[in-house]
């Protein structure tokens, strides 16, 4: 499964792994509106993720954007595979959508 | 489930737009072969093959991608002057132009490419661009390379505004791999708007809301640019315009492009697709069936509404009559514009025949050269789909038999190379079309002397030099045995005639010993709806073509009594021959005190046709009459009238050749000295008549 939640008592954290793209996008949103929902912190692990697609991309655009309208953080647990990082750079995003800058 | 469909949908675009691209290719291919210092073929053809390429693996074709990676390399090595053009490049990239065809085919469903011919075709690329590396020698006493045409000159600044409609992703592109595509062109400053990103609970995860803007500073042409966005310009918004203020050291090429881009520039840059071309902006791809369902509608449309008019005259009632008279108006404009829209113009089949000429050159050893003149004449998209065969066998007959080996066109003091000139033109409800050959012309009393061992006219017989050129057409002439090296035409010539009755047109040959034969189509525009005059004979309905109609006169008794028995009218000084249709189709005599003549033009001058009663102007929608009275010429189809009956569609043409041949045939037989008179009573000599009882068909 490429798209997973963990839940603990204060964090949700979102788990990429693999090849995310199109066919778990829908998927992808349930979950963060789950995790939205809870109100608790939000964390993003893609440390397993060999790649993102735009479907993926946009879809944590917009859960960065909603949870720091709504006060709270999301924030990347672990660290971005290189590969990733440039493949983003490439799509023109100017940082990693969730918080952090890519190395 | 939908989605895979969807997918299946769009490999099915990749399939179709890469045998266009195909086409492209073999063009400038061959195109390159008789100009092989033009880098801008060069560059035609590498960026097809790229595109081919790239396409072809964003869709799975991963195959195909990699045959046809190994040939863009081979046209990489020419581009940057590392490999010669050579005839052997030429004809190796042919042959694997037709091997990506099989694939596509075979990606299609239909036909199997030969793994063998594709190992076979990479080996022979492998030899030739390694002994280019492994002799440069070869390069430097060949006229010297211009730099590569794609690139050309300074590198510019395009700014690229790329926005995916909202199924792209649906259909399996991935946005980025189109913009990995793009980076490799040249050097890239990308950014992706986010700003159509909804709140996430109303996001559909499935679509891209991702836009981008950037700007690619390169030297290649706009249309390698456009190229990467080739299988999703239907569902992106794109534009493609140079950045303001590029460096200015142009050559006349690119003001060109520059100032096409300008108007562009001044069009509203969103909300509207201006994509790679102006014609990509405002066309979109409809597939030939639903066209054709469209154009059955509106024929099934125009029938009704004859039906309605019909049924108004009857109530008289004024409210029933204004609305039917707004219906046949709009009818009338939807028939014209649904016949419009299935209009095509004629240069993709003759563009075809530049291969077919080139490989026949060269199996032959003949220097040919083929020239285009009014490809862009439209045609009907049906009448197009079956010139192939018979231009094919003109063609071939030509470099077969009418062109001459060059020592032989040397010695008669002519050029080496040949010509074969295609060309296409409009004439009244009629396109001409044409194949004519600069080669030895047809040997008349050749075709002559064969046609009297074959019995199809008397040894003794009279024949015009047309006649003698028809006799080529005759069934079964064509399965002849090659009367001489110049003039043995006739193989496929059958086929020819078939496929032009099939099409209700009619071919003329023309032919001057030593200087050539021409081969004139003469076809209809169209076959689906024209206009008609519709008139009665006893209690039988025909349609005249309306196209070839001059006029309608009176035909008195006194008229004819004038006459002598003759049929022939003097119409304003002019002595017209007339064929009455009630005597030619068998109908019981009546004698009429008024008859009509409606005069149509013919190829062969002004004829009269008799009829009882002229009825009026009518859209005739163009029924077949079925296999069973295929072999009838006279009639060209079927309508349905209004109250249900069926007429007939007359061919004026063939119903005044039919006659003069039956006469001539009758006078041959009854020897010089008989008695002719034209256009009278053919069936009355004895001569096999249309088989079709005109009245029992026309009254169920």
């Amino acid at each position: 499964m490429p798209v997973t939640l963990d839940q603990s008592e204060e964090v949700c954290v979102l788990r990429l792994e693999g090849e995310v793209d199109i066919a778990c996008a829908a998927e992808m949103k349930q979950l963060l509106l789950q995790a939205l929902g809870s109100g608790k912190e939000l964390r993003l692990d893609v440390e397993r993720a060999t790649e993102l697609d735009v479907t993926a991309l946009q879809l944590l655009w917009a859960t960065d954007r909603e949870a720091r309208g709504s006060g709270r953080g999301f924030t990347l647990a672990g660290r971005v595979p290189g590969e990733i990082s440039v493949a983003i750079l490439d799509a023109g995003f100017e940082k990693f959508p969730v918080g952090v800058a890519p190395k | 489930m939908s989605e895979e469909r969807t997918i299946d949908k769009f490999k099915q675009t990749f399939l179709e737009e890469a045998r266009e691209i195909l086409v492209e290719l073999e063009s400038a291919l061959l195109a390159l072969n008789e100009n092989r210092g033009d880098n801008e073929l060069v560059g035609r053809a590498f960026r097809a093959l790229h595109t081919i390429k790239g396409s072809g693996a964003m869709f799975g074709f991963d195959e195909l991608a990699a045959f046809t990676h190994n040939l863009e390399n081979a046209f990489d090595e020419v581009r940057n002057g590392r490999l010669q053009v050579s005839s052997e490049l030429i004809n190796l990239s042919l042959a694997a132009l037709d091997h990506i065809k099989a694939m596509l085919d075979e990606a299609g469903g239909c036909g199997e490419a030969d793994s063998a011919v594709s190992a076979e075709i990479l080996v022979k690329l492998r030899q030739l661009t390694g002994k280019a590396e492994v002799h440069p020698a070869d390069a430097v006493t060949s006229p010297p390379l211009a730099p590569p045409a794609i690139a050309v000159g300074a590198a510019r600044d395009w700014q690229i505004r790329f926005s995916p409609g909202a199924d792209l992703m649906r259909t399996g592109t991935n946005p980025l791999l189109l913009l990995r595509e793009l980076k490799q062109l040249g050097s890239l400053q990308i950014k992706a708007s986010m700003a159509a990103i909804p709140p996430i609970g109303e996001l559909d995860p499935e679509r891209c809301y991702i836009s981008w803007d950037m700007v690619l500073t390169t030297s290649v042409a706009r249309e390698a640019i456009s190229d990467v966005f080739i299988f999703v310009a239907d569902s992106c918004e794109l534009t493609i315009e140079l950045a303001a203020g590029p460096a200015i050291e142009q050559t006349a090429r690119r003001t060109i492009e520059a100032t096409a881009a300008a108007p562009k520039a001044k069009s509203p840059p969103w909300g509207r697709r201006a994509s790679d071309t102006p014609d990509n902006a405002t066309s979109i791809r409809v597939p030939a069936a639903k066209l054709d369902q469209f154009v059955n509608l509106v024929g099934e449309l125009v029938t009704v509404q004859a039906r309605l008019v019909e049924v108004a005259a009857r109530r008289e009632d004024a409210d029933v009559a204004a609305v039917s008279e707004e219906v046949e108006r709009l009818t009338t404009a939807l028939r014209e514009s649904s016949i419009s829209i299935r209009m095509l113009p004629i240069r993709a089949t003759f563009e075809r025949f530049r291969r077919l000429v080139h490989d026949l050159a060269r199996d032959l050893h003949k220097e040919v050269e083929l020239t285009i003149e009014g490809a862009d004449t439209e045609l009907d998209k049906s009448v197009i789909d079956q010139l192939n065969d018979p231009l094919m066998h003109l063609i071939r007959n030509s470099m077969d038999h009418g062109i001459e080996p060059s020592e032989a066109r040397l010695a008669a003091g002519k050029r080496p190379s040949a010509t074969i000139h295609l060309s296409a033109r409009h004439s009244g409800a009629s396109v001409l079309i044409s194949v004519a050959d600069d080669g030895g012309g047809i040997n008349a009393e050749a075709v002559r002397e064969r046609a009297v061992e074959k019995g199809l006219v008397a040894a003794d017989a009279q024949l015009t030099e047309a006649e003698i050129f028809a006799l080529i057409l005759a069934p079964g002439f064509s399965t002849a045995r090659q009367i001489t090296d110049v003039s043995g035409r006739g193989v496929g010539m059958d086929v020819v005639r078939r496929s032009v009755e099939t099409l209700r047109g009619s071919i003329d040959i023309a032919s001057k010993p030593g200087s050539g034969t021409t081969v004139t189509l003469r076809l209809p525009l169209t076959l689906a709806i024209i206009d008609g005059l519709l008139v009665r004979v006893g209690r039988a309905y025909f349609v005249l073509p309306l196209a070839t109609t001059l006029e309608c006169i009176e035909l008195t008794r006194q008229d004819i009594e004038q006459a002598n028995g003759k049929h022939v009218a003097n119409v304003r000084g002019e002595i017209i021959p007339y064929i009455r249709l009630r005597e030619y189709f068998n109908m019981p005599i009546e004698q009429l005190e008024r008859e009509q003549i409606m005069v149509a033009e013919t190829e062969d001058g002004h004829y009269g046709f008799v009829v009882d009663e002229v009825l009026g102007d009518h859209q005739t929608v163009i029924k077949n009459l079925g296999r069973f009275y295929r072999h009838v010429e006279l009639i060209s189809g079927a309508t349905i009238l209004g109250n249900g009956s069926v007429a007939l569609i007359l061919d004026p043409q063939r119903l005044v050749r039919d006659a003069i041949r039956a006469i001539s045939l009758a006078t041959r037989s009854l020897g010089k000295h008989a008695d002719v008179r034209v256009a009278a009573r053919p069936r009355a000599q004895g001569v096999a008549a249309p088989s079709v009882a005109a009245g029992t068909m026309a009254c169920p």
